[in-house]
């Protein structure tokens, strides 16, 4: 199983092969479980959110077209919308995480010499904690809170237009960086 | 269009890849990115930053214990619950056998809910295992069960407000078109809907548990509903209403 991509894992799910979906559970679940982390702050919660993003996965395999990007950013993408939909649910306070993070997590990364996906990840991460700390308040309420302009105002009580000015500045700054790479 | 005008909307695109326009300005810039091709080309080199985002926290592992969870959700797994002799549910069998006779009382209301409820008996003693956190409410005394009664599905809603925890029990869940899902809003005195989580019917079974965990009290609201939405969900209720039980 290890030997086939994505799309053909994907292909092998839609056929109710529960190999294939354990597959990419085991290739996937590291990177949906440390985002859905990233928004709710705690582990069971994370654990619940990256159990219904894979059950997705496995009752939604057919709606995956290849031709609109890769499945792990679909499953990316479902994971953040299920852990910003239960983080309104529990109507938490924003969180503003730490920049610290434990070296030994990216020891599955690849050489950064190779210009693949995710040395161009990981740059973007070091982009993010490089931001001043105001952009970077932004990008993390704004993309790991899932929060308005209007409502990062209100949060964090600044006129709506200073917002809308950081929040384009700070994704100005970012999409300088991704073009680097 | 006035060239200030496509200025002003032009200047939303980061905000709108990172998906915190407010509504009406998403709308607007919905409605012109129709139309126009450069801010089509500009909004793809902002959604490649906020792609990135997704991918770019390092890595965690999850425990092996939701691997196993993982499993047990599967068609293969359910199955072999399923063909369990009865003899081997002992303590389990006569637990459900005490929380199937508690939601018996609490909902004696009609003929026809108690054939319904009879048949949830008939099918919780099959999905024992699969339906743990709704048999532990049913379990707790301060647990108070409402009947869902509509035309197309029935079932219960489970309220513990000791626990401020609540469950949905629906039987015969109608299978939804590939872009629809299932959304379960708490309900405030004013009306206001408060999303309590998006979800699908239960494969290979023929009822849906829902948990939905509420950090405000229960007391602040009075009912729940669960609607047909747009997959990925909705910020406010726009689809057709499956049920509602005020409780």
């Amino acid at each position: 199983m290890t030997e086939l991509n994505d799309t053909e894992l994907v292909a092998r799910v839609v056929r109710g092969d529960e190999q294939a979906f354990l597959a990419l559970y085991d290739r996937h679940s590291a990177r949906v479980y440390a985002l859905t982390l990233r928004i709710l702050g705690e582990a069971m919660l994370a654990e619940d959110a990256t159990q219904d993003t894979f059950l997705k996965l496995w009752s939604r395999a057919r709606l995956y077209l290849n031709e609109r990007g890769s499945l792990l950013l679909w499953l990316l993408t479902i994971a953040r919308r299920t852990a910003l939909d239960r983080l309104r649910l529990e109507a938490r306070r924003p969180m503003l995480s730490d920049s610290q993070e434990p070296e030994d997590a990216w020891q599955f990364i690849a050489d950064m010499e190779t210009l693949s996906d995710e040395s161009r990840w990981r740059s973007m991460y070091f982009a993010v904690q490089s931001l001043q700390p105001d952009h970077r308040k932004v990008i993390e309420l704004a993309y790991y809170q899932g929060m308005s302009q209007s409502e990062i105002a209100e949060v964090l009580g600044w006129p709506l237009g200073t917002v809308k000015t950081r929040v384009r500045a700070a994704m100005d700054i970012l999409r300088a960086k991704w073009n680097e790479d | 269009m006035v060239q200030d005008e496509h200025s002003l909307l032009r200047e939303n695109i980061p905000a709108y890849a990172l998906g915190t326009l407010d509504v009406q300005e998403a709308a607007a810039l919905e409605s012109h990115l129709q139309t126009c091709e450069s801010c089509r080309v500009e909004l793809g080199t902002y959604r490649a930053v906020s792609d990135s985002l997704l991918a770019s926290i390092p890595l965690r592992l999850p425990s092996p214990a939701l691997r196993n969870r993982l499993h047990s959700r599967l068609p293969s797994a359910q199955k072999q619950k399923l063909m369990r002799p009865r003899w081997n549910w002992s303590f389990g069998g006569l637990a459900m056998g005490g929380a199937l006779a508690l939601l018996l009382v609490m909902n004696l209301v009609s003929f026809q809910q108690m054939r319904q409820i009879q048949n949830q008996q008939t099918s919780l003693m099959q999905q024992i295992k699969s339906s743990q956190f709704a048999l532990s409410m049913l379990a707790y005394p301060s647990t108070e069960a409402f009947p869902i009664a509509d035309q197309q599905l029935s079932g219960s809603v489970l309220v513990d407000r000791e626990r401020n925890t609540v469950a949905l029990v629906m039987w015969h869940l109608p299978e939804l078109s590939d872009d629809q899902i299932y959304q379960a809003w708490l309900i405030q005195p004013d009306g206001h809907r408060v999303s309590a989580g998006i979800f699908l019917p239960q494969v290979g079974e023929s009822y849906t548990t829902q948990p939905i965990y509420s950090k405000q009290d229960l007391s602040e609201f009075i009912g729940v509903g669960v609607t047909v939405e747009p997959a990925g969900g909705s910020d406010q209720p726009t689809g057709p209403r499956m049920f509602a039980v005020e409780f």
